[in-house]
């Protein structure tokens, strides 16, 4: 009844989240909008694009029903971009997710602003209260980024999966041959599983406990979970007589001090003597 | 067709986020956090499971009209359905299994201490009440019962040392910044304070991150 897999999402639990992200579908036959549990579909009446989730493009896929549109970063001449980036620019890091959505403000002709429901109350003007509610940020697999209009060049959190899933069902929708988008996403995920492995080497420093992984993806997280969490994890706990007494000694250093060391003052008038 | 609606068609991002889609998002994200932890966090407030258990009855029912229906246009339409149902239930059932995981492994600590029973549903806490019922009379009648009667409780805190596990409250997560923030992190030799970025990805301790996760201002990955 319980699960037991330990703390964190495993590959398939992965997959299975970045299935709900959204893609752009050519569909071939009319369907009305159905009522599903997260919203309605969109109804769909060729030749116009639609905005599916991926889970229902690929079903639609495989009943060839529609064909799917693969994003704009899945291009070879972007993934070339990537590489090059990676390798050559910055072989440290990872390369850099793509920016945050915006849009263009109706009420304020030429400004621009990040994609964000409060901020929509602009144009919609139903809720006076428009604070922030955290739960508007987007994030993915709820951010629009693997739309046939997403930004070219970035690598959205759930690359390598939308990736696999699109090669192995519309490998005849791809721009190039499917062999060649798929050399090209190897040879990207062997770089950045090198840098990954890389990365543990910052944490040997001075011991510090935390690390950040800019751009990582979504399965490369899962993949290597278990190794990271278990080695910062590992060091913790060999370390933690040693951190204890740490602070204690800054507490103790904090409370003399608090006290104005007036100790030592007068031991040293002392000595003077 | 009035005006709105042909303006929500061509700028479809323009109007709020419908309640049934921020359930998921909801859903998704309960899910990812619950899956992440080390221990346990507070039931998701504002009714959401109540509407998603309401709207999983609804659509079953839904699913067994459309099933008695030999029309071959709704049949595509009752796959699709099925499908969604399906990945629905998988997401509850494994949010809901992780919980009771996380409620067995340290009952004791979650049903004595006042703050930590809120974080549990009715039904939870019933259920941990009663496992820990059934164990406790289990160990009394194997081994326990022998034991002199000042050594039959389960909770002894003498000796400075505590007989209830507490869950590690150390543990490394996995988080992303929604927001641009300092984060003040404790490590072995040293502490230290990380500006991170929005859209950064950062490995630390649970009981750094919590408070950054509680305000809104980070989500477990």
């Amino acid at each position: 009844m319980a699960l037991p897999l330990p703390p964190g999402l495993t590959q398939n639990e992965v997959a299975f989240l970045a299935e709900m992200e959204m893609v752009t579908v050519v569909p071939r036959q009319r369907l009305d909008s159905i009522d599903l549990l997260g919203g309605k579909t969109p109804q769909l009446r060729p030749p116009h694009r639609a905005q599916l989730p991926l889970w229902l493009a690929l079903l639609l896929k495989k009943q060839r029903r529609a064909n799917i549109v693969p994003p704009a970063w899945m291009h070879p001449a972007s993934l070339a971009e990537i590489i090059h980036r990676e390798t050559k620019e910055d072989p440290e890091a990872f390369s850099p997710p793509p920016p945050p959505p915006s849009r263009a403000l109706y009420s304020q002709p030429g400004t621009a602003r990040r994609l964000n429901p409060s901020y929509l109350d602009d144009f919609t003007q139903t809720q006076p209260d428009s604070q922030q509610d955290p739960n508007s940020i987007l994030s993915p697999p709820f951010l629009p980024s693997n739309v046939a209009e997403s930004p070219a060049g970035y690598l959205p959190y759930h690359w390598l999966e939308v990736a696999e899933a699109l090669l192995t069902h519309a490998g005849d929708d791809m721009p190039a041959p499917a062999g060649e988008v798929r050399s090209l996403l190897r040879d990207l995920v062997e770089v950045r599983a090198a840098k990954m492995r890389s990365s543990t080497s910052a944490l040997e420093g001075f011991g510090d406990a935390w690390l950040t992984l800019r751009g990582v993806g979504a399965m490369e997280l899962a993949e290597n979970r278990a190794f990271l969490a278990g080695l910062v994890d590992g060091v913790r706990k060999i370390g933690a007589s040693a951190e204890a007494t740490r602070r204690e000694e800054e507490e103790e250093a904090r409370r003399g001090g608090d006290y104005g060391g007036d100790g030592d003052e007068d031991s040293d008038e002392d000595m003077g003597l | 067709m009035d005006i709105d609606d042909i303006l929500r068609e061509v700028d479809p991002v323009s109007h709020q986020i419908p309640q049934e889609t921020r359930d998921l998002q909801d859903l998704t994200r309960a899910w990812v956090a619950e899956r992440s932890t080390p221990e346990l966090l507070p039931w998701p407030s504002n009714g959401l499971f109540e509407r998603i258990n309401d709207k999983i009855k609804r659509q079953i029912e839904k699913v067994e009209e459309m099933t008695g229906d030999m029309d071959p246009k709704t049949n595509f339409a009752l796959i699709v359905i099925q499908t969604e149902l399906e990945r629905y239930k998988y997401l509850v059932r494994s949010f809901l299994r992780t919980r009771i995981a996380k409620i067995d492994k340290h009952l004791l600590h979650y049903i004595s201490n006042d703050n930590l029973r809120t974080r549990m549903s009715q039904i939870e806490e019933a259920y941990a009440r009663r496992h820990q019922l059934l164990l406790h009379n289990h160990y009394l009648n194997s081994f326990l019962g022998t034991f002199p009667p000042a050594m039959q409780n389960l909770n002894d805190t003498a000796g400075n040392i505590s007989m209830i596990d507490n869950p590690d409250l150390d543990s490394a997560v996995f988080i992303r910044l929604l927001k641009d923030a300092e984060i003040e992190c404790h490590g072995v030799d040293v502490d230290g304070v990380l500006t991170g970025k929005e859209g950064d990805i950062v490995i630390l301790r649970w009981s750094d991150a919590k408070g950054l996760v509680e305000r809104g201002d980070a989500e477990l990955v």
